[in-house]
């Protein structure tokens, strides 16, 4: 730090002035500084020095505090759209499902409603198809049995249970 | 005297928000800055004044120091701070009013003291011009070197060492 007891105030002020004024410069700062350190000021009283600390920790305090209020400020927003973000996220994942619904639903084969459906006939295209022939097959046997067939009625019969059989196998 | 070192701790205390920090550079600069504000005004009020707005002040601009000499910088503030106080008028009117006080309360009570010695000087000074009287004021109180001050008040230092050796040459008059 340049403090001025490391000065050589008359090389100073010899490079401004002649060596002789320089002396006489040098003089009058001497015996300025005398007089000043023979006249002290009063110093601050002890109240005034409690004071001005007590004023200082409640200035740092309240710095503090702002200095807090700021931070929490700038956190705030950014923990909110963090917080926005993540109810958002939960309520589509939930919203679609969720996890073990979606694998659930996509490995069945099958609706459950099918299984616990008495109308199976109403669940399956290809199973209304064989229901409608055997429905129709089931009736020509009753008009052969109620002797409405004109032609060989006892072969006809037969071929149809044969063919009754036969779709019933293939179906199962 | 604290060396370098020991105040750059406090100073970085300071900034780190200490209170333990700052009392302790109130009790190395206060009695310094007081003589400063004291032979400015010539008034103990308002020296006690502006001696707290200058450490309320302190503790918000500490981080704007960004190193060099402290006293430097500390009595910029304090000069800024002695401006601010001259170019308001209600403070103006209030040293009137101090002073009034003042005046009457050395008729009442007339005796001679240790103040009457400080008043002598006091008085001298006044017969200086203001900022000669400012500039003798910084040095003798800020310890600071002459290039120090002439950096402070932007001029050359040359122009600093002429007015300071005028001022105290005038002033050695004055006093003898």
């Amino acid at each position: 730090m340049n403090n001025r007891n490391d000065e050589n105030l008359k090389e100073l002020f010899e490079r401004f002035v002649g060596a002789d004024e320089a002396q006489s410069a040098v003089e009058d700062f001497a015996a300025a500084q005398r007089i000043l350190s023979e006249h002290p000021v009063p110093g601050p009283d002890k109240e005034l020095i409690a004071a001005i600390k007590s004023e200082i920790a409640e200035t740092v305090r309240r710095s503090k505090e702002r200095a807090f209020r700021r931070m929490a400020y700038k956190l705030v927003p950014v923990a909110a759209v963090f917080i926005v973000l993540a109810v958002v996220s939960i309520k589509m994942f939930v919203g679609n499902g969720g996890p073990e619904t979606i694998t659930y639903a996509s490995i069945t084969p099958m609706p459950a409603s099918v299984w616990v459906s008495d109308d199976v006939a109403a669940d399956d295209f290809e199973l209304a198809v064989l229901t409608a022939q055997i429905d129709e097959l089931e009736g020509q046997v009753l008009t052969l049995e109620l002797g409405e067939d004109s032609g060989n009625g006892r072969s006809a019969v037969t071929e149809l249970e044969v063919e009754l059989v036969a779709i019933n196998s293939d179906f199962w | 005297m604290t060396n370098s070192d020991d105040l750059a701790l406090i100073i970085d205390g300071c900034k780190a928000g200490s209170g333990e920090s700052f009392s302790r550079l109130v009790d190395i600069y206060a009695s310094r800055l007081y003589g400063y504000f004291y032979r400015l005004t010539g008034n103990r009020e308002l020296s006690d004044e502006l001696l707290s707005e200058l450490f309320v002040k302190l503790v918000v601009k500490i981080g704007s120091y960004k190193g060099g000499a402290f006293e430097s910088w500390l009595f910029k503030i304090a000069t800024n701070i002695f401006h601010d106080y001259l170019r308001s008028k209600q403070r103006r009117k209030k040293l009137l009013e101090v002073r009034k006080k003042e005046l009457k309360s050395k008729i009442i009570e007339p005796k001679r003291s240790e103040s009457d010695r400080i008043d002598k000087l006091q008085i001298q000074i006044k017969k200086l011009n203001a900022d000669t009287r400012e500039l003798i004021m910084l040095r003798f109180y800020s310890q600071l070197s002459l290039k120090e001050m002439a950096e402070m008040r932007g001029e050359p230092m040359g122009t600093t060492m002429s007015k300071l050796h005028r001022g105290l040459k005038r002033l050695r008059e004055l006093m003898e």
